[in-house]
């Protein structure tokens, strides 16, 4: 039985074409998700993050976090994009950073290399969920489960040269 | 009335007191407890007349009666259910709290279960068990008193994790996490067999069952939050929840006449799309049947209206009552 319309669908019309009941609750139930999500995250925002839609889209957000004291992050300020899919609490959001960052976990298109954003989605996780894992990941970098080996390699072997060289980065790009 | 004997022990001072109301046949509660109980919002009304409730149900008592006398003589399942939860959480909560726990299968503790509940924040499985040896209470009355206590319960009744509201038709996961059905048969169908909140593997068939205690008791909490999302839900098969309200009679005469088919999983679906009442009309039927039934118990009246006058009356009594014991404990406090 599929009660998921067009599961894997593009764009938001595309559900349509299923069953009306199961279209209905397909599409909507996910802009109702993330617009309660939106409203949620307006009332109790994690800590040094906001997130928003970009403009009319409630599907396209953005995002920023703040670099956590205590990591060559430090003060900086992030931006990073949210894509929501139209499935999207049973599939993962596509996060990207839009500013640059010397991170092990991030590359140079932004793409981030985290586990619930891939294997481990779940769909009781929510945009600051994410958020917060994002802005830990600052402070504890997963060399193990690198988006780029050199930059892990280098974490592994010369923190304090990594550390510089992130720094400078931070420097150079997010402030 | 055991709580008060189970505290008796520990503060002897109350002692005298609690014996006279008890003779008096009316529930006084212990300090201790009524500041557990003002912790969990409850004033000391509220409290009476959730109690004289329990009370005032037979069949209720009966069932209490008998749970003492054959402990071992194969109990329903519910009730074993419910002995488990109880053992399982026996650590975490305060003593007085934790004598009110264990008295609960014998007395009336219907209000000290609840603030139990409160107390001890136990998983959502133990509450739904918990809950289903409330039903009576909670099918049955529209006073302020079950009103707040079920907002009580329905406050640790997480919503939905994943639409994030009121559990629609709430489908509860073997590890215990409840979800809407709808919800949970897509997060099924789109990302594996595992549960959406703790990733533990689930089997499909019985993913997709209704909690039926869980899902009346959101019914009669939530009904306009309820109709509005059957409205949205099913939008083409449409009005038939306003028909149902409307219409109360003619409804339950149709379910009824379909409930003893068979229904296999398929047939649910199929039948939903044929626009025929299915599991969820057949857990409203149902609660509507046991919530005619304590009203007939409960007034000796079988209409539903009478319920408005009925509250206000047993407040009245219950003002009285506890003026009362009031006066009677000043008495004693000068003697």
């Amino acid at each position: 039985m599929s009660i998921s319309g067009g599961s894997g669908g593009a764009g938001g019309g595309s559900v349509g074409r299923g069953m009306s009941w199961c279209s209905t609750t397909s599409v909507s139930s996910s802009g109702k998700r993330i617009q309660k999500e939106m409203s949620e995250f307006g009332a109790y925002p994690p800590e040094d993050c906001s997130a928003g839609p970009k403009g009319d889209n409630l599907y396209q957000w953005i995002a920023a976090i703040i670099g956590p004291s205590g990591s060559p992050y430090e003060g900086a300020i992030f931006f990073l994009d949210i894509t929501f899919p139209t499935d999207y609490p049973f599939k993962p959001p596509k996060v990207m950073f839009k500013t640059r960052i010397y991170h092990c976990n991030v590359d140079l298109d932004g793409n981030i290399s985290l586990d619930i954003l891939k294997d481990s989605w779940r769909p009781t996780l929510t945009i600051s969920k994410v958020l917060i894992a994002i802005k830990s990941m600052f402070t504890e970098p997963d060399p193990y489960n690198p988006a780029v080996p050199n930059v892990a390699h280098l974490y592994l072997e010369d923190r304090a040269k990594h550390d510089k060289i992130a720094s400078e980065w931070t420097m150079r790009f997010a402030t | 009335m055991a709580t008060e004997q189970s505290e008796t022990p520990q503060n002897p001072k109350t002692t005298p007191k609690l014996i006279e109301s008890k003779s008096n046949g009316e529930p006084i509660f212990s300090p201790r407890f009524r500041s557990v109980a003002a912790m969990a919002g409850w004033d000391e009304e509220a409290l009476l007349l959730a109690s004289l409730i329990v009370e005032d149900t037979p069949e209720r008592e009966s069932k209490q009666r008998k749970r003492p006398d054959f402990p071992i003589k194969t109990p329903p399942p519910s009730s074993r259910r419910k002995r488990r939860a109880k053992r399982a959480n026996p650590s975490p909560i305060p003593s007085v709290v934790l004598d009110l726990d264990e008295e609960e299968g014998t007395n009336s503790g219907q209000a000290a279960n609840g603030v139990k509940e409160s107390e001890s924040k136990s998983d959502p499985v133990e509450e739904k068990k918990r809950g289903g040896g409330e039903e009576t209470c909670t099918i049955s009355t529209d006073t302020e008193a079950t009103a707040s206590f079920l907002l009580l319960l329905l406050l640790l009744f997480q919503p939905c994790l994943i639409c994030l509201e009121i559990c629609y038709e709430p489908s509860t996961t073997p590890c215990g996490h409840s979800f809407c059905k709808k919800c949970l048969k897509s997060a099924a169908d789109k990302c594996g067999k595992r549960c959406p909140k703790c990733r533990q593997l689930i089997g499909n068939g019985r993913s997709c069952t209704v909690n039926t205690v869980l899902w009346n008791t959101i019914q009669l909490l939530f009904p306009q939050e309820i109709e509005a999302r059957k409205a949205s839900a099913r939008d083409t098969k449409s009005r038939e929840a306003e028909r149902e309200s409307s219409r109360d009679h003619s409804y339950n005469v149709r379910s009824r006449s379909i409930r003893p088919v068979m229904v296999s999983s398929r047939d649910v679906n199929m039948r939903r799309r044929r626009n025929l009442p299915s599991q969820d009309e057949d857990a409203a039927y149902a609660m509507r049947l046991q919530r005619e039934e304590f009203m007939d118990v409960f007034r000796g009246t079988p209409q539903e209206q009478v319920g408005i006058s009925s509250v206000s009356l047993a407040r009245a009594n219950l003002r009285a009552m506890a003026s009362r014991a009031n006066s009677l404990r000043i008495r004693n406090r000068h003697l």
